[in-house]
């Protein structure tokens, strides 16, 4: 407790050396995006961090924490200190994870500022497919269960779960079609137009050249109302299916931030986000995306993550719903292969007696001592690093650690010295100004 | 067509444009050479500033910083053994070899040869073949993915010197840390031990700098007496190299010899580019795996194969084209379907479409002169001009980086510690990357001490996640294991992989029968 406190008193210390304002924002923001670089979330991401410095004045910097199906990314977010110089970029799966026990996070762990948009699963065929609309190709699947294959995300997804809840709303079991998991929906509408899989269920922004260069049909969409922009698919709900299901994206601050620095936030992105008229604004963009653009803040964002998350709850957790987060194979079956491999190439290894072992033999006879200290001591100053460096700064730990190694290898000190004083401040701004890496900040805040 | 060509050209030739085509190649070289950073992050980190630019110029842009970041890609893995980006991983130990034999330089400007040839066929490539071979490409199943990456994989195998049965453990060892943390297709991780920060498993990035970045620098100092003599052995080669450098510098220098280089070479080159346009079209695979191929491809055709792995000028040539020409291929599955070949391709794919260009097989129709074909045309010249751009300023970079085999030893390898160290984090800012990074240096550091290889462990790490994701698609789909080889692009592919794992068995046993007979 002590550590951050100091912390906060060297910050301000320097912060009103430097002049600048005491009050927030004084340092740069950095938003949390869960999903890879390139995808949609990052890019509605990179623009908000645009049109949030131009409004706060400050640098605002996305870090792609990537993996475990979003876990890590909003887990890191909405762990972070609440001192709203950390935002993170919340989706769906918030609302899913917490159901298949990935983690205990959930929407309530988090203070919601302003949801972005709401995209809503579409059903794709290809063009040259027998299906032209959602009745034919419920009476196909209720002719022949578990022959057809689809295909748009992970198994357990979002669009998995859309596909799953549309079969059980229309009286079918949930795995009546087979999914074959994919790392997105680009690779799924690759493998839809090679012939790999029958449906692909993604968002209609995803299929956007598909569906424009008449490669693919939408057979319908999982929405309320028809699609911005793609006015020409009709909804489920309009061919008698009563189901709806859509991907959310939103900012969020941790659990704790003052409230004054959550309404600033919230001012500013409500501000950005209506802005209609001003060049490269938040609605121009997201229509050149074609993304739905409906955003929400405050109470009715609150409930409407409490309602879409009763709903995937009611699902996640029904009987029905069981079979399908069942995997098929085990998540071992390819690790145990590997291990076999491993197993038959390392005996035949010792079977095999190589003539080049004596050669080995030869150069490690070799008079030079092997100096275990120096070894050791390159790791642990690796490891004490990546120990240190968040509560005391990179500056002080990476020119610690470059001094050590220094001196260690018998580099003269005031030599050292200057080499560090040299090389760690041009490493920082190179990093954290010009390619905006955000290194650890710590107590100097640099 | 003319037309097209012609208002495509007065933009990409305007001041503003040309200002920043030149920037981005700075950049690029800049991002390409620091380890842990890789193009996709040079494009990423770029693409908020693409808002305030035309759509030529944004896409001008990413072309260029991409071009030049996978060269620049060689200059750390041949001065320091650690790749800039993964592209440059087939070919490090070579290049690295090289440096240590003093001829940092001649494998510098071959890299930097090559990229450009390989870069420009590349362009040639998409130019002449885009929408016929885009055809092809989209045939892929996941059965032909799941042949394509076993074929990718055979090739690290065969290409390892040592011993082929030590290459295949290296590569499975690196599968194995694939598979460590979640899954694609799973919910629940494997292989953490209980360990919490392993559910993400091991990025290869920090894994890659581990294994060549940080075991080398363990290998170093381990060997060092005591402090005050940093190996003394290390610096006398160093002393030879100067003198050996002199008559380099002035070799090198002139232009002649690098023209007789690729005249030399000119049917490997074709062949290096072709495969490396051919591996980039296929989407997920890229520029990593198409060095990785073409490297092998070279050295069975090679005179020396024995050279590979130990400083081989044709290796490195062949696998820095290839993974040049893959960036042009990358762009042809993009623009035509709007399916990216790279996480590249789907930056820029994402770009394209914020500039209201929506890519489609019609963006090829040159007839009309619409905003859309002068892009592609755009395109086309700034390929062309990137790489052309690459020959004053991948020479200014060689030349400063050459400085680098000038510090000494004990002054450089606690700032390679240091980039390490920064380099695993920058990527996902994780401290659980620079610990990924020490044991995979401590790992490497001992699989080498063994003989061990260490290309196909992160050749394994890259490639085990999409590996195993086709083989359960393939499981999930099929009823039996013929549908593995159910239509004739996947027989086709698994007759190749098959032909080239019985080759060198049965080359052996006659080998062996021979040898006992004698």
């Amino acid at each position: 407790m002590r550590i951050p406190i100091l912390g906060l008193l060297l910050l301000w210390l320097v912060s009103s050396l430097g002049c600048s304002h005491p009050d927030y924002p004084s340092r740069p923001i950095t938003i949390i995006c869960p999903w890879a670089a390139g995808g949609g979330t990052d890019r509605v991401s990179r623009q908000m961090a645009l049109l949030l410095e131009r409004e706060l004045g400050v640098p605002v910097n996305v870090i792609n924490a990537t993996g475990g199906k979003g876990v890590t990314g909003h887990n890191r977010g909405l762990s972070a200190r609440p001192d709203g110089y950390t935002l993170t970029m919340i989706t769906l799966e918030l609302n899913m994870m917490h159901f298949s026990g990935l983690t205990d996070l959930t929407y309530r762990d988090c203070i919601p500022l302003v949801s972005l948009n709401e995209d809503y699963a579409a059903l794709m065929v290809r063009m040259d497919s027998p299906w032209q609309s959602l009745n034919d190709l419920e009476l196909d699947v209720g002719k022949n269960p578990q022959k057809f294959t689809a295909s748009g995300t992970a198994a357990g997804g979002a669009w998995h779960l859309a596909v799953a809840g549309w079969l059980l709303a229309a009286g079918r079991q949930a795995d009546d079609v087979v999914w074959i998991p994919s790392e997105g929906a680009g690779p799924s509408l690759q493998q839809l137009l090679s012939g790999g899989v029958d449906l692909v269920c993604c968002s209609l922004p995803e299929a956007r050249s598909l569906l424009e260069s008449n490669e693919i049909r939408a057979l319908g969409v999982m929405s309320p109302q028809r699609a911005l922009g793609f006015e020409a698919v009709p909804t489920f709900a309009e061919q008698g299916r009563n189901w709806s299901l859509g991907g959310w994206r939103a900012l969020a601050v941790p659990v704790g931030t003052p409230p004054e620095i959550v309404d600033r936030l919230t001012n500013s992105l409500v501000k950005i986000t209506t802005d209609k008229l001003s060049k490269d604004s938040f609605q121009q963009f997201m229509a050149s995306q074609k993304f739905d653009s409906t955003t929400r803040a405050g109470a009715d964002l609150n409930s409407f993550l409490a309602e879409t998350d009763r709903k995937l709850g009611e699902l996640l957790t029904s009987q029905a719903m069981q079979s399908v987060r069942v995997d098929r194979f085990s998540p071992m079956v390819y690790p145990n292969i590997v291990l076999g491999l491993m197993f038959i190439t390392a005996l035949a290894i010792l079977v095999q007696k190589k003539p080049s072992s004596a050669i080995s033999m030869q150069e490690q006879s070799t008079p030079i001592l092997p100096n275990r200290t120096n070894f050791l001591f390159v790791i642990l100053a690796a490891i004490l690093y990546s120990l240190v460096a968040e509560t005391v700064g990179f500056v002080i730990a990476a020119g610690t650690m470059l001094l050590a190694l220094l001196w260690r290898l018998g580099v003269s000190l005031p030599y050292a010295l200057l080499l560090v004083l040299l090389a760690i401040p041009i490493t920082n701004t190179v990093f954290s100004t010009f390619l905006r890496v955000t290194l650890p900040q710590g107590w100097l805040g640099w | 067509m003319v037309e097209v060509m012609q208002s495509a050209l007065a933009q990409v030739s305007s001041f503003p444009t040309l200002l920043v085509i030149l920037f981005s190649a700075i950049y690029g070289i800049l991002v390409g050479a620091i380890p842990g950073l890789t193009a996709t992050m040079a494009v990423t980190l770029i693409v908020p500033l693409t808002f305030f630019l035309t759509d030529v110029q944004a896409i001008a842009a990413i072309v260029t910083t991409v071009t030049c970041s996978i060269f620049a890609g060689d200059i750390p893995g041949t001065l320091v053994r650690i790749p800039g980006t993964p592209a440059s991983a087939a070919y490090a130990a070579d290049g690295y070899a090289l440096t240590q034999q003093g001829r940092y330089l001649e494998a510098l400007k071959t890299s930097l040869t090559f990229s450009i040839v390989g870069g420009l066929l590349g362009t040639v490539v998409l130019i002449v073949a885009a929408p016929q071979l885009a055809s092809v490409a989209a045939q892929f199943t996941s059965y032909e993915y799941f042949w394509l990456y076993v074929l990718g994989l055979t090739c690290a195998v065969i290409v390892s010197d040592e011993s082929r049965l030590k290459g295949l453990f290296s590569l499975l060892l690196g599968l194995l840390l694939s598979a460590v943390g979640l899954a694609t297709d799973y919910s629940e991780p494997r292989l953490t031990f209980g360990i919490d920060e392993l559910i993400n498993g091991v990025n290869f990035i920090p894994a890659m700098i581990g294994l060549f970045g940080l075991s080398e620098v363990l290998r170093l100092v381990i060997r060092s007496e005591n402090k005050q003599t940093a190996d003394s052995k290390y610096q006398e080669a160093q002393l030879a190299m100067n003198e050996v450098k002199v008559s380099i510098v002035t070799e090198a220098a002139d232009c002649h010899g690098e023209w007789l280089r690729i005249w030399n070479r000119k049917f490997a080159i074709l062949r290096s580019s072709s495969i490396g346009a051919i591996v980039g079209m296929l989407p997920g695979a890229g520029a990593d795996i198409a060095a990785w191929i073409s490297y092998a491809v070279s050295k069975r055709f090679s005179r020396q194969p024995e050279l590979y792995g130990r400083g081989s000028i044709e290796g490195i040539s062949d696998a820095t084209g290839a993974n040049n020409a893959a960036l042009g291929g990358a762009w042809i599955p993009a623009l035509v379907f709007g399916i990216p070949g790279d996480s590249v391709t789907a930056i820029a794919l994402g770009i394209l479409m914020m500039k209201n260009i929506t890519p489609g097989p019609n963006i090829f129709d040159m007839s009309s002169n619409s905003a859309q074909a002068v892009l592609v045309m755009s395109i086309y010249i700034t390929f062309i001009l990137a790489n052309l751009l690459l020959i004053p300023i991948g020479l200014a970079a060689i030349r400063a980086s050459s400085m680098l085999v000038k510090i000494p030893t004990n002054i450089l390898l606690p700032f390679i510690v240091l980039f390490s160290v920064i380099g695993s984090y920058a990527l996902a800012s994780s401290y659980v990357d620079i610990w990924i990074m020490v044991a995979l240096g401590v790992l490497g550091f001992t699989l080498e001490r063994f003989r061990f290889p260490l290309g196909p462990v992160v050749l394994g790490i890259i490639m085990g996640a999409p590996l195993e994701h086709r083989l359960l698609q393939c499981l999930s789909k099929s009823t039996n294991l013929q549908s593995f080889v159910g239509s004739q692009l996947s027989m086709a592919l698994a007759g190749i992989c098959f032909v080239l794992w019985v080759f060198p068995i049965a080359s052996n046993a006659i080998s062996h029968r021979a040898r006992s007979r004698i």
